[in-house]
């Protein structure tokens, strides 16, 4: 069997999984990457995306985060997030509202902080959306 | 003496205070076990937030604007107090704003800027003579506040900081330990303190990847860095709260339920006495009657 690590997937709210496994995928700022057991101890910003973990028993769990940080060190990943949902755990609807606020203030953004602030809601509210296959 | 009436009345409304009180334990009760969960999942968060930057931190060549003071002539402190709501909660609230007004009194001379998070600091600051240090008040309940908010409250905060609008930015609130034990306590959020990051054993930190830089993660983690720390820190201070009022709820059940032992024993002799007296006058009529 292929060698396994640990990974954590963390947000201020609660501990989303945590759990042995073969390997995952995520979008770093520079790339999309995969990390397997051994790797080099690495720190990096990770973008609004879906993170793919292929789990101790071969199976596919897909996760939409949003941006965090990574760490790997010693067989020890921690992906730490402002929000993160499993796969079939999205609530579409609530999602959908969310995409229209981000769209409304988008379009009534005054400052470019402002519009940044709703460019990284909207793209949220898509990856969320994405996940859910809508 | 009080009348067996008066009594009565008494044992009446001890009875639904005891039932209200009761109510309001199991209330904070069922709120506390679910804060507790939230805040070891945040403390669990900020621990792993804070090995991440300690890793980070001792690969850091140089300093870092975050944790130099700044030099100003007149030096304000920023002072944020997260207290309750409401009452009811013990020496939870008292605590925590005495600490603050120590505080104040030590650091006399130096201009400080009170942010106040819960209404009961409010009311007390408002009134007092240090109703001019108030600079903001956030007047959304406590229980209510959520990351996003604290999110906006950091982002201000860290701005204000770049700006050098102040030079200390410290927190006072009430770590959680355990239902009987919480610790009015402040930490200073800014500048961060090097020392705290510092690890004492070595480990492989000069081989780390960092992608893209160290100087960009570091310019992103600190600020999530800060806005972590304050939202753990309301959750710290509601657990405590809410584990305050289940205290002090309890006690006070339980006193109301002496009083009511207490009551109902001297209804019991008020009501042998008159018995007695009644009995008492009977027989002595009567035998004057024989006479």
């Amino acid at each position: 069997m292929a060698k396994t690590f640990k990974l954590e997937i963390i947000t201020p709210e609660k501990v989303v999984y945590t759990d042995t496994v073969q390997s995952f995928s995520a979008d770093g700022t520079e790339g999309s990457f995969g990390v397997l057991a051994d790797h080099a101890p690495l720190i990096t910003e990770l973008q609004t995306s879906i993170f793919t973990v292929h789990d101790t028993g071969n199976k596919t769990i897909r996760f939409a985060l949003d941006r965090g940080f990574l760490e790997v060190m010693a067989n020890n990943a921690v992906v730490l997030t402002d929000a993160c949902v499993k796969e079939g755990e999205v609530n579409v609807e609530k999602i959908r509202t969310e995409k229209d606020v981000a769209e409304k203030s988008l379009s009534s953004a005054g400052t470019a902080e402002e519009k940044e602030k709703a460019l990284s809601l909207l793209k949220r509210a898509n990856t969320w959306l994405k996940l859910a296959n809508k | 003496m009080l009348s067996t009436r008066e009594i009565k009345q008494r044992i009446r409304s001890i009875t639904s205070i005891k039932q209200i009180t009761r109510a309001m334990e199991m209330v904070a009760a069922s709120r506390l076990k679910k804060v507790e969960s939230r805040v070891l999942a945040s403390r669990a968060f900020t621990e792993k937030m804070h090995a991440v930057l300690s890793h980070l931190v001792s690969s850091l060549e140089g300093s870092h604007p975050w944790f130099a003071e700044k030099e100003q002539k007149a030096p304000v402190i920023k002072v944020i107090l997260i207290t309750a709501d409401k009452g009811l909660c013990g020496a939870y609230n008292n605590n925590i704003i005495q600490k603050v007004v120590k505080y104040i009194k030590e650091k006399a001379g130096q201009e400080i800027k009170l942010t106040l998070i819960g209404k009961k600091g409010y009311s007390y600051f408002s009134r007092g003579k240090y109703a001019s240090l108030i600079e903001k008040y956030i007047p959304e309940s406590v229980e209510k506040l959520g990351y996003g908010q604290m999110q906006a409250l950091a982002g201000q905060l860290i701005k204000g900081y770049e700006r050098s609008e102040f030079s200390e930015l410290h927190l006072f609130f009430t770590k959680f330990h355990t239902v009987m034990q919480s610790f009015s306590t402040s930490m200073r959020l800014l500048p961060i303190d090097k020392g705290a990051f510092e690890t004492k054993e070595k480990k492989t930190v000069g081989e780390y990847i960092f992608e893209p830089n160290a100087e960009q993660i570091v310019d992103h983690l600190f600020p999530k860095f800060v806005e972590t720390r304050l939202y753990q820190c309301i959750l710290e201070s509601l657990t405590s709260e809410y584990a305050a009022r289940r205290v002090a709820m309890i006690a006070a059940t339980e006193n109301a339920g002496e009083m009511i032992d207490e009551l109902v024993s001297s209804y019991n002799k008020a009501r042998q006495a008159a018995i007695t007296k009644e009995l008492l006058e009977v027989v002595s009529g009567a035998e004057a009657l024989v006479r």
